[in-house]
């Protein structure tokens, strides 16, 4: 079944001559990790907001084309109905905590209270969705006090326990130091693993390597390509874009090292090494 | 990070009667001494205040907001004493200032009143949570837009206090004098308001955002994870108090 379709959607900010999104049309099946690339100003970051609903209807400016998410078309709908649909986690933390709460718990409660959900099952999705992120024990702890990577696990949370069926991530990892980012990927796996589709925008090349079902490659706009990481990391041009591919990936084309099957470089470190010591034999 | 708020933690009776309870108690101590204007009725009320005060242990923290209007009073006092309109019977003679009798029993007679309500805003806002107040405002149909900038004004005034030092000390480490005389203060405070300012506005539109994606403007009826005491004690409360307003009525139109 097909959770997002996206048929020639353009948009274009107010007061701006360009248009940000340039035509894009694609579709994604429920489960899938996807994540997007480009480099900056790609309008990777438009494509997510056109996602929830916030482009158009936060921005307002121009708008073609049809975006549609679990069966809802975005561009007809509020925000407020697309939120149990979809969720989407923002890059800082900070400005994610509502700053009306005094505990973890209550904080993620701040959506379902707005959304009207009884409180037996508001208590029983919100012990959920901390356990899911591993954020239980700092329930009680002030949203502020907490560490960049658990306080972006909290905004994880708090879209989670409102339950969408499409989570997207906006740079999650960008203003967080590594032990934070790497509690925060995990913390993305284990929605992936509960069979939630998800949608990923990250600059760390070798994390999209490794958990991404296909990637989606965005310049100036536009759609360029978007398919399996393999295929994708083994573009030629893929430096014209601004993408550096992943350093295993770029030594193996330095040694002219492809998987026999597929004719791609290798992309993740398991993959170069079982080709580069096998090649070595 | 430091909460904006006299709110002191404890677990007493009087922490427990629920906020609605206290405005309405607020309500009778200010209405009460203005129908029955006596200093005895102005005393009671006071009386009942101080009580509650010391059962809920926050007695000693009045006495900071009590002084902090002492001067106000002081000048009630003196200006009283000096000039009221009925002054006949001189008290004590100052220098060429005279006091009079009953300039001071009016000016206390004030006095009594204001620390009455001073007293009274203390129970409510040294016991009782700020969240848990505007919650049970909202409850009573009062907007949540409007619930959610009070109670985000509590916490989000101290992140921008923290954001303001945090520039103060990058500006201060490329050489800027931010200490010193007052006309040095003053002029490191300019470049400052800039990227606070600044940084506030971004901020603003990203939480904005985030806000929206959380169903703010969600037009199902809201409901909450805090659930509302209906204890029948609240009730007894609210009734003691309108009881009494209307026996202080009853006994200002009796002759």
């Amino acid at each position: 079944m097909k959770k997002i379709i996206v048929e020639n959607l353009k948009y274009r900010y107010p007061l701006t001559k360009e248009l940000a999104l340039k035509d894009i049309s694609f579709e994604v099946d429920k489960g899938e990790f996807i994540s997007i690339i480009g480099r900056n100003s790609a309008g990777k970051s438009t494509l997510c907001q056109a996602l929830v609903g916030l482009v158009p209807h936060f921005y307002k400016g121009a708008y073609g084309g049809k975006v549609i998410v679990d069966g809802m078309e975005v561009g007809k709908s509020d925000i407020s109905q697309l939120v149990s649909r979809v969720g989407i986690v923002f890059q800082n933390p900070f400005t994610q905590v509502t700053g009306s709460k005094l505990t973890v718990y209550e904080e993620i409660a701040f959506g379902l209270e707005n959304m009207g959900i009884p409180r037996n099952e508001m208590m029983e999705r919100i012990d959920y969705s901390l356990e899911l992120l591993d954020i239980y024990r700092y329930k009680d702890r002030n949203p502020f006090e907490l560490s960049g990577g658990q306080m972006q696990r909290m905004a994880i949370a708090s879209i989670i326990a409102m339950k969408p069926e499409v989570i997207v991530l906006d740079e999650p990892t960008s203003q967080l130091d590594p032990q934070g980012s790497e509690e925060v990927f995990k913390a993305i796996q284990s929605l992936s693993k509960e069979g939630m589709t998800i949608i990923l925008v990250e600059h760390k090349i070798e994390k999209v390597a490794k958990y991404s079902d296909r990637v989606m490659l965005l310049d100036q706009g536009e759609l360029v390509d978007f398919d399996v990481p393999h295929k994708i990391f083994s573009m030629d041009a893929l430096k014209d874009y601004g993408v550096e591919p992943p350093a295993f990936t770029q030594i193996c084309r330095g040694l002219e090292i492809k998987v026999k099957e597929t004719g791609f470089y290798p992309i993740t470190l398991e993959e170069a090494y079982d080709l580069v010591v096998k090649a070595d034999e | 990070m430091k909460a904006l708020s006299l709110y002191y933690e404890a677990n007493t009776p009087v922490h427990r009667i629920d906020p609605i309870s206290k405005l309405f108690y607020i309500a009778a101590a200010i209405a009460i001494p203005v129908i029955v204007p006596t200093k005895t009725a102005a005393l009671l009320c006071l009386g009942v205040s101080v009580v509650l005060l010391l059962v809920g242990r926050v007695f000693r923290r009045v006495i900071p907001i009590i002084s902090f209007s002492f001067v106000v009073l002081l000048s009630i006092i003196v200006i009283q004493s000096l000039f009221y309109h009925g002054n006949i019977t001189p008290l004590f003679q100052a220098g060429p200032f005279v006091f009079y009798r009953e300039g001071l029993s009016y000016a206390l007679h004030i006095c009594l009143r204001v620390v009455n309500i001073l007293c009274a805003f203390a129970i409510l806002v040294l016991t009782t949570k700020p969240s848990d107040l505007i919650e049970s405002l909202v409850r009573r149909g009062l907007s949540p837009r409007i619930g959610y900038v009070l109670s985000s004004v509590l916490q989000i005034i101290p992140q921008m206090a923290s954001t303001m030092d945090t520039i103060t000390d990058a500006q201060r480490s490329r050489g800027m004098e931010t200490e010193g005389k007052l006309i040095t203060r003053i002029k490191a405070f300019f470049p400052l308001i800039g990227p606070v300012v600044m940084n506030s506005l971004l901020n603003t539109r990203e939480r904005a955002m985030a806000l929206e994606v959380r169903g703010f403007n969600s037009r199902d009826k809201k409901t909450f994870l805090n659930e509302e005491s209906r204890s029948p004690f609240n009730l007894i409360i609210k009734l003691l108090l309108a009881a009494a307003a209307i026996f202080a009525v009853i006994w200002r139109i009796l002759p």
